[in-house]
């Protein structure tokens, strides 16, 4: 559905006046296929299914998928089961801090479609409305030969460059926003300047701005940075006036 | 040595240091995939890992004290291979000595410790205060045991010692004449490659990886490639100071490898001490061995 509200140009192939760049571009595509850090954001119950997925049973770690701890050094985000509202801010706030190429799974049915937290009042139902899912594993939960089988396919759309969803994200940022205001309220914000991004990749196009951007803009505070105080000795005395 | 053979050897050094430091990489992770009985990473892994992080299209700095941080890390080791003699290549080694090589070995430790500062994350500034402290934890045997070696055979020159423990056979290598010396060589070992139970700094489940944590793209590449030069660097000290260095490129790189899978394979088995408790142990136990093994060596 999302495709056809919206088509997605392809990516205007920009000349490369290096002769290899070609060899080179298909090597980083494999190596990042073959290297997957995964941030598991484990927000619901299939997150269960990840540790048997990750240990001596299953060991995803043959297929160079490891666990890492911060969003900085993740490359894909495994959203592992239902988002409450309150959750998505942060998986948005992770999202947004990781680094590109990024990819997002959303792993169990309630990502799909709400699953059986349908009529839940506090659970965002559909992921792909508020952030660029590359893949779903279906299932309430999925086995971890799901999930494995999962990654595999992941691992060979990132090899032919199909999985870019993060592309998406800049390309349709207005869409995404829109959808997280409607959730969070109008005065949604977060640290990353997405527009300023979209524009240093290159990938802002006609829906990279739109009204929530500019809803976002007139809601924006900014952002200070935080001041710290040291007190030492307990006395915050100048040092000349001391010395006197 | 004309200045071209110099050169080459240079350049060839650190590079074939990463080569097998990327090896060494590979057997860390299968070590522990098979404790865990697991089948473990592919062959190139580590490879791909840092191809990818260098093709990251985010390259996050914090400025430029960050980037000078993760040179001086990774240079510090390019450093050091160069005075580290391996077989045919002795590079500058014999300049050196063992003095400059201890020195240069601090140097990526306080280039981390600028580089992490600036990036202003509280975790990462606990890890590398910690890293310094393990640091002041583990040079003390690890002075106490060069010494100890260089009292011994007279000479802090690695290729002097190198060539004595040789003539020697395998009854003239530093482990079989300083037993007590090399056990408390294996603590320090254990302290400079950052493994448990020593392992406070990196520590992900506690300060989500320490020094590491702002790190992505290229920066976290850097690391990666550091942590190839720093297993290589430790198993060969420790095989020039106690094994007899090399005699030829096959010996060499066996002992190499033994020498690095001891602290990876204790490493899997140990939880993680608190910082105080390492100091308590390293100041203590390898200190006392290495202290005795001294005065063995003294007299
Ligand atoms: S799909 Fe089932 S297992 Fe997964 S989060 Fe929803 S209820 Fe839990």
């Amino acid at each position: 559905m999302k495709e056809i509200d919206n088509p997605i140009e392809a990516p205007v192939d920009q000349s490369r006046t290096n002769p290899l760049a070609r060899v080179f571009d298909e090597l980083v595509r494999f190596c990042r296929s073959r290297s997957m850090f995964m941030l598991h954001y484990c927000t619901g119950c299939g997150a269960i299914e990840l540790p048997p997925a990750m240990t001596s049973r299953f060991d995803m770690e043959r297929l160079g998928i490891q666990p890492m701890v911060t969003p900085r050094q993740a490359d894909i985000l495994l959203i592992t089961g239902y988002v409450s509202i309150k959750t998505l801010k942060r998986v948005i706030l992770t999202y947004e801090q990781m680094g590109s190429p990024k990819y997002v799974i959303g792993i169990c049915s309630c990502t799909v479609n709400g699953g059986m937290y349908w009529q839940s009042y506090a659970t965002a139902k559909q992921l792909d409305q508020y952030l660029p899912v590359d893949l779903y594993i279906a299932g309430c939960m999925p086995r971890p030969e799901a999930v494995l089988e999962g990654m595999r396919k992941l691992m060979d759309r990132i090899r032919s460059g199909e999985a870019d969803g993060w592309k998406d994200y800049y390309r349709r940022y207005d869409w995404y926003l829109g959808n997280q205001q409607h959730l969070f309220g109008d005065d949604w914000q977060t640290p990353a300047d997405v527009i300023g991004e979209a524009s240093h990749y290159d990938l802002a196009e006609p829906g990279t701005e739109g009204e929530h951007t500019r809803l976002l803009q007139q809601c924006q505070k900014p952002l200070e940075p935080q001041q710290t105080f040291f007190q030492i000795g307990g006395s915050l005395e100048k040092k000349g006036e001391s010395h006197e | 040595m004309s200045i071209q053979t110099l050169l080459m050897e240079l350049v060839l050094m650190p590079l074939v240091a990463f080569v097998v430091g990327l090896f060494m990489v590979l057997m860390l992770r299968r070590i522990g995939a098979k404790l865990q009985r697991r089948v473990g990473p592919p062959m190139m892994q580590p490879l791909y890992d840092i191809v990818k992080l260098y093709g990251k299209k985010t390259q996050i700095s914090h400025g430029w004290m960050h980037d000078i941080g993760i040179v001086m890390a990774v240079g510090g080791y390019v450093a050091a291979e160069t005075l580290l003699p391996v077989p045919g290549m002795d590079g500058i080694a014999d300049k050196g000595g063992l003095v400059t090589l201890v020195y240069v070995m601090m140097i990526p430790s306080l280039g981390l410790a600028l580089g992490v500062g600036q990036c202003a994350n509280p975790n990462g500034s606990i890890g590398i205060a910690r890293a310094l402290t393990a640091m002041l934890a583990y040079d003390v045997p690890f002075v106490i045991v060069v010494f100890g070696v260089a009292w011994y055979f007279g000479t802090t020159n690695l290729v002097d010692i190198i060539a004595i423990q040789q003539a020697g056979g395998v009854a003239g290598w530093g482990a079989i004449a300083m037993p007590l010396l090399a056990i408390a060589g294996l603590f320090a070992l254990q302290g400079m490659l950052g493994k448990q139970p020593f392992e406070i700094y990196i520590a992900p489940a506690e300060i989500a990886t320490g020094p590491m944590v702002e790190m992505s793209g290229k920066y976290l590449g850097g690391l990666f490639v550091m942590q190839c030069f720093q297993l290589y660097t430790a198993g060969v000290l420790y095989v020039s100071l106690f094994l007899g260095g090399g005699e030829n490129w096959l010996f060499f790189l066996i002992k190499v490898f033994a020498v690095v899978a001891i602290p990876m394979t204790v490493a899997f088995l140990f939880p993680r001490y608190k910082t105080e408790q390492m100091i308590r142990l390293m100041w203590k136990w390898p200190v006392m061995i290495g202290l005795l093994g001294l005065a063995f060596v003294m007299h």
